[in-house]
């Protein structure tokens, strides 16, 4: 059965379409949750939230588009808005922990490349992060992230040279030996 | 700002692999089934929605926010339900408590008092019965028509005989309360058919231990509705009543799981349970059929 007949059960109300559809796409749901997360539960919460999105929407999705486009562009919007609320609830855990302690961050040892790495892709501005994330991480092209983001192809495309530039001088330390 | 590097494109490419193999890198396994069963409660729950709420549809309500099912808003709203619930039946222990002291043949124990005899206390009558003893105090405060002299003794046969005997509530409150009983009851099964698919995808990965736990957790929510339902209306309805005596039997078995890996007695246990009593299909045929009552 192709998808095309699949969301069309579904927008019949056929639990087995829903199941198959899900089965098709979780994955990816999934591990682009979890790459932009970085945490299991959160990214199984919110893969739940997508589907369950998803299928109360499926009316609105007109088939001239293949159905993975679709749930990515809802993948991205769920994703964002839940990290988002995450976001600001952990910054209001980390004012009340850093009230309580003296910072010595920058006095640790260095930490390794992995380690930077991931400092580094955290400390992009948001649509830099999660456009760097959804075309050199997961595959997207520059049309899928900005329908995804509610943007222009080109604006995906400005939006990841910067992030570009931002990485290459956060990890310029290991540019010497990259190059070589 | 402008003047591009040759090296770009070779560090560009090294970051992009970096990146690909170590940020949040995939590992492990996507916890397909356990997410499914959230999923599927959740458009279920969606689905009765639906069907409960079509007259308002029909008069182009239109809701402001798309509605998320998460398993948070199910389990609030059943709370909430859960609530209104206790609200019901403390009403209706109320009325039924009432008529007993005045005209209804109520079969109340009454024992002669003698002098030497020591009166119950409040806090001895509620042992059996903390709903009731709820409602005791207020009610000896007021003046009632029952002889003094005697002490009446309310001990857990009003239980019994609310079911085996049922009695009509007002007509004020009737056709009010019957509805919420009814809804209660169904948002429970939709709760219960979640719990217990958890509990089946959690017991398929037994080295997961957490997924166990939460399903124990979810499952003593469930069982709290699961009692008031027994005595409440809805289970007066002996099918639903069999149904709720089962369900409460097999979550009461999930509520002892400590969120260890399971013992294999334990499993066996909770397995035969459920499928002698053919549980999940009775659950899953009792909603529509509920619904088509509402």
């Amino acid at each position: 059965m192709d998808e095309r007949e699949l969301t069309a059960r579904v927008k019949l109300g056929d639990e087995v379409a829903e199941r198959a559809l899900y089965d098709a796409h979780v994955d990816r749901v999934y591990w682009t949750a979890y790459r932009m997360s970085g945490r299991h539960d959160l990214a199984q919460d919110l893969t739940q939230d997508v589907f369950i999105r998803a299928f109360d929407r499926i009316q609105d999705y007109r088939g001239d588009a293949p159905f993975g486009a679709w749930l990515h562009a809802i993948t991205t919007s769920v994703v964002l808005n839940g990290l988002r609320k995450v976001k600001r609830f952990d910054q209001r855990e980390a004012v009340l922990e850093e009230a309580g302690m003296v910072t010595s961050t920058n006095r640790e040892a260095e930490p390794d490349l992995k380690e930077r790495l991931a400092q580094a892709i955290e400390a992009l501005p948001e649509g830099c992060r999660v456009t760097f994330l959804m075309h050199d991480v997961e595959g997207f092209t520059h049309e899928e992230i900005g329908a995804a983001l509610g943007t222009t192809a080109g604006t995906s495309k400005a939006q990841l040279s910067r992030a570009r530039a931002k990485l290459r001088i956060a990890l310029a330390d290991f540019a010497g030996e990259w190059v070589q | 700002m402008t003047d591009n590097n040759p090296n770009d494109d070779i560090l560009d490419e090294r970051i992009r692999a970096l990146a690909a193999a170590q940020y949040h890198a995939p590992e492990g396994s996507v916890p397909r089934d356990a997410m499914w069963a959230q999923i599927a409660a959740a458009r279920r729950a969606a689905r009765a929605g639906a069907t409960t709420d079509a007259p308002a549809r029909d008069a182009d309500v239109v809701p402001l926010a798309p509605r998320r099912r998460s398993r948070t808003v199910v389990f609030g709203w059943g709370a909430l339900l859960a609530a209104g619930l206790v609200l019901g039946i403390a009403l209706e222990r109320e009325f039924l408590h009432k008529e007993g002291g005045t005209t209804s043949p109520l079969p109340v124990a009454v024992l002669p008092r003698t002098d030497s005899a020591p009166v119950a206390t409040p806090a001895e009558s509620t042992n059996t019965d903390s709903v009731r003893g709820a409602a005791q105090p207020s009610r000896e405060a007021t003046p009632s028509p029952a002889p003094k002299s005697r002490d009446v003794v309310q001990p857990r046969a009003t239980r019994e005989y609310a079911v085996t005997e049922p009695r009509a509530l007002p007509d004020v409150s009737d056709s009010t309360v019957q509805m919420l009983y009814r809804t209660a009851a169904i948002q429970t099964l939709v709760q219960a058919e979640a719990v217990l698919t958890a509990y089946r995808g959690a017991e398929s990965a037994p080295r997961d231990p957490q997924a166990m736990q939460q399903a124990a957790r979810w499952a003593r929510d469930v069982l709290s509705s699961t009692r008031l339902l027994i005595d409440s209306p809805a289970g007066r309805d002996p099918q639903m009543r069999t149904l709720f005596t089962d369900l409460e039997l097999v979550l009461a078995q999930i509520v002892q799981i400590s969120g260890t890996p399971l013992q294999a007695r334990e499993r066996e246990l909770i397995d035969h349970a459920m499928r002698d009593r053919d549980l999940l299909p009775r659950i899953r045929s009792a909603v529509p059929a509920g619904l088509a009552t509402s």
